[in-house]
């Protein structure tokens, strides 16, 4: 005879309650679940997405920075332009290390019915791109390009291939390299030199952004504060990728706090269901929980007792809700999507171990304030009054 | 069905209490009272009850409905304290001892049988007369296995109350009551709710019990188990009217106890 046995042979007694119960604390866990898989994933996927751009600082034409940076790492076509005579500015001003110039470009591909990027880049990206690993070299020439690793899949191309371009007509490029896997955006685009895209779109001098890498971070304010200052200043927009990284996270803060009220609000409604079951439990018991204490049943085993049968169901209502997040979290994730403002290319939801067992602490923290009143009502009942009791 | 005397090859590790010789005093109560408030009002269930009961007596407590038997008998089983006057149960005096005082005293000595059985319905008949040994902190499942094999639910071990007549409830719950070993087995009205043929079976038990040498107290409306004590304590209105002892061979050493 153990404890386990006991208390799991009450939580059957009544099954539909007990699984009323059960859903209701599995939908309050599998809400914190998400949302804290949310939060981690959100902000490892944009610190990931950020560091895989290289750079400190993005100098992106006037207009709303977020919208630019959004456009710099997943790729689009840009409304506006800079001139391409402010590289040399950035270049020269103090504590610039590394300036890379990019001309990009999104052309909607009818045969696939997506759109193709296209990024114009010079050598210089190198410095800033330091985790690429290419097999081959940069385009030079503007005939030569270098594709991502999925497009060079779908395009079945390699190195030395020569071939149409999608959306760009039939004029063959020759692949010198295809860039490794980076688990970004990269690896969607086809990148051309600088001259090529700009001879190919029609862009001549003009630029979409400038990657700017510092010698020392430290120093970030400063330069930004000398780049706005500068006479082209005033036409271009300086966005440090650290404050970009805070207001992107602001931006959605909104959302997770809403979710996070949710999730809170669910716990607290699961508790008080978790509470009332066990007390409904208590009362209906109370001529057996005092035939227990006759039969030698402490008060404090009474109280273990009641806090037992919670935890056991907390334990399998958080496991079923972790479960069921673990399972949707892609359409959840979907869902998310469509909605915020931003979002980084890679997995929105990280799920893990760790997350799982802090839900799971979580019920039953909540589960034994629910529990408290029942297990307290239960563990003072003298065994004459609950032996009186009407069942 | 196996024999009283291989019960008493007990498989529990616990040390073995010294048993009680015939005569010694098991409950002793003296100007017992109990009186309970009602609004302004005072009930006094009971009033300057006194006995001694002693090691191997087999008591009936009679008397009409609301003379104070049940609350008699919960006193004696230490489930309520007693508001005037002193009771010692096995020496021990329960008014000064505190809720886990009580609970141990309970645990350890006492067994209880209901009227309405007080069987788990989630629990099988084994697991029900084991339940005791789950507060004790023991392991006595042989034991449990030759308390059913004893009142002749052996096949039935495995069964869940709703699937027993009333007849074996109570034999189940008699089990649950001997598998801490008590010295003393209070009964209240134990075939209140059988018929009277179950009823007989549940007669001979308590007999071959109290053969056993086990003090035995039974509060019941049921004149035949009231005449098969040896002694009848009457109750009236909360007084202690009569204490009348059966003449007949007292009751055999506790050499083979349950």
């Amino acid at each position: 005879m153990r404890w386990i046995m006991l208390v799991s042979r009450n939580l059957v007694r009544r099954p539909v309650r007990t699984l009323v119960s059960l859903g209701g604390l599995a939908l309050a866990v599998a809400a914190l679940f998400s949302l804290m898989s949310f939060e981690r994933g959100y902000q490892e996927g944009m610190r990931g997405e950020l560091d895989r751009l290289g750079a400190h600082i993005l100098v992106v034409p006037k207009g709303c920075p977020y919208d630019s940076a959004s456009m710099a790492l997943h790729g689009a076509s840009w409304p506006c332009y800079l001139k391409a005579e402010y590289l040399t500015r950035v270049r020269h001003t103090a504590g610039v290390d590394a300036a890379a110039p990019v001309l990009m470009n999104a052309v909607y591909n009818e045969q696939t019915g997506s759109s193709a990027v296209y990024l114009g880049v010079e050598p210089d990206i190198l410095r800033l791109k330091r985790g690429w690993h290419i097999d081959g070299r940069l385009p030079t020439a503007p005939d030569e390009c270098m594709l991502g690793s999925s497009t060079a899949v779908t395009l079945h191309a390699g190195r030395g291939s020569s071939l149409p371009l999608p959306a760009l007509g039939q004029a063959h490029f020759r692949v010198t390299g295809v860039l490794g896997r980076t688990d970004g955006a990269d690896d969607g685009f086809t990148f051309l030199s600088l001259a090529g895209a700009q001879q190919v779109f029609k862009r001549p001098g003009q630029l979409t952004h400038i990657l700017v890498r510092l010698a020392d971070p430290d120093r970030l304010d400063a330069v930004v504060a000398d780049l706005r200052g500068c006479d082209a200043g005033m036409e271009m927009n300086v966005v440090p990728m650290a404050h970009l990284f805070q207001s992107i996270q602001s931006l959605v803060g909104s959302t997770r706090v809403v979710l996070g009220m949710v999730a809170v609000i669910a716990l607290l409604i699961a508790a008080a269901g978790v509470g009332n079951t066990l007390l409904m439990a208590v009362n209906e018991r109370s001529r057996e929980i005092g035939m227990l204490r006759a039969t030698g049943a402490s008060s404090p085993q009474v109280f273990a007792m009641i806090l037992l049968e919670t935890w056991v169901l907390c334990t399998v209502g958080a496991l079923t809700g972790v479960g069921t997040a673990a399972i949707t979290a892609r359409l959840l994730e979907g869902w998310l999507r469509d909605r915020l403002p931003f979002t980084p290319i890679g997995a929105l939801m990280h799920p893990d171990t760790g997350l799982a067992a802090l839900c799971v602490l979580a019920a039953w923290v909540v589960g034994a304030i629910g529990a408290l009143l029942p297990a307290v009502r239960a563990a003072g009942l003298s065994p004459i009054a609950a032996m009186r009791s009407v069942r | 069905m196996m024999s009283v005397a291989t019960l008493k090859q007990s498989t529990d590790n616990r040390p073995a209490e010294m048993p009680l010789q015939p005569g010694e005093r098991v409950i002793a109560a003296q100007g017992l009272g109990k009186c309970y408030r009602r609004g302004a009002e005072r009930l006094h269930a009971l009033s300057d009850v006194s006995f001694e009961i002693s090691a191997g007596e087999y008591v009936s407590i009679i008397g009409s409905s609301g003379a104070g038997k049940s609350t008699l008998l919960h006193l004696i089983g230490c489930m309520d304290t007693p508001t005037e006057g002193s009771l010692r149960i096995d020496g021990l005096e329960t008014s000064r001892l505190n809720d886990r005082g009580l609970t141990r005293l309970r645990r350890e000595k006492i067994g209880f049988v209901f009227q309405h059985f007080g069987l788990v319905p989630t629990l099988t008949v084994l697991e029900n007369v084991l339940l005791p040994t789950l507060f004790a902190r023991r392991n006595a499942r042989a034991r449990g296995e030759q308390l059913l094999e004893r009142v002749g639910l052996a096949d039935r071990r495995d069964h869940r109350p709703g699937e027993l007549s009333g007849g074996e409830m109570q034999r189940a719950a008699i089990a649950r009551a001997l598998i801490n070993d008590p010295r003393l087995l209070l009964a209240d009205e134990p075939t209140g709710n059988l018929d009277t043929k179950t009823g007989d079976r549940i007669l001979t038990l308590f007999r071959e019990l109290s053969a056993t040498g086990l003090t035995i107290v039974v509060v019941t409306h049921n004149p035949e188990l009231a005449s098969e004590a040896n002694r009848q304590l009457t109750l009236q209105d909360g007084v202690l009217q009569s204490d009348t002892r059966a003449r007949r061979a007292s009751p055999s050493p506790r050499e083979n106890s349950l």
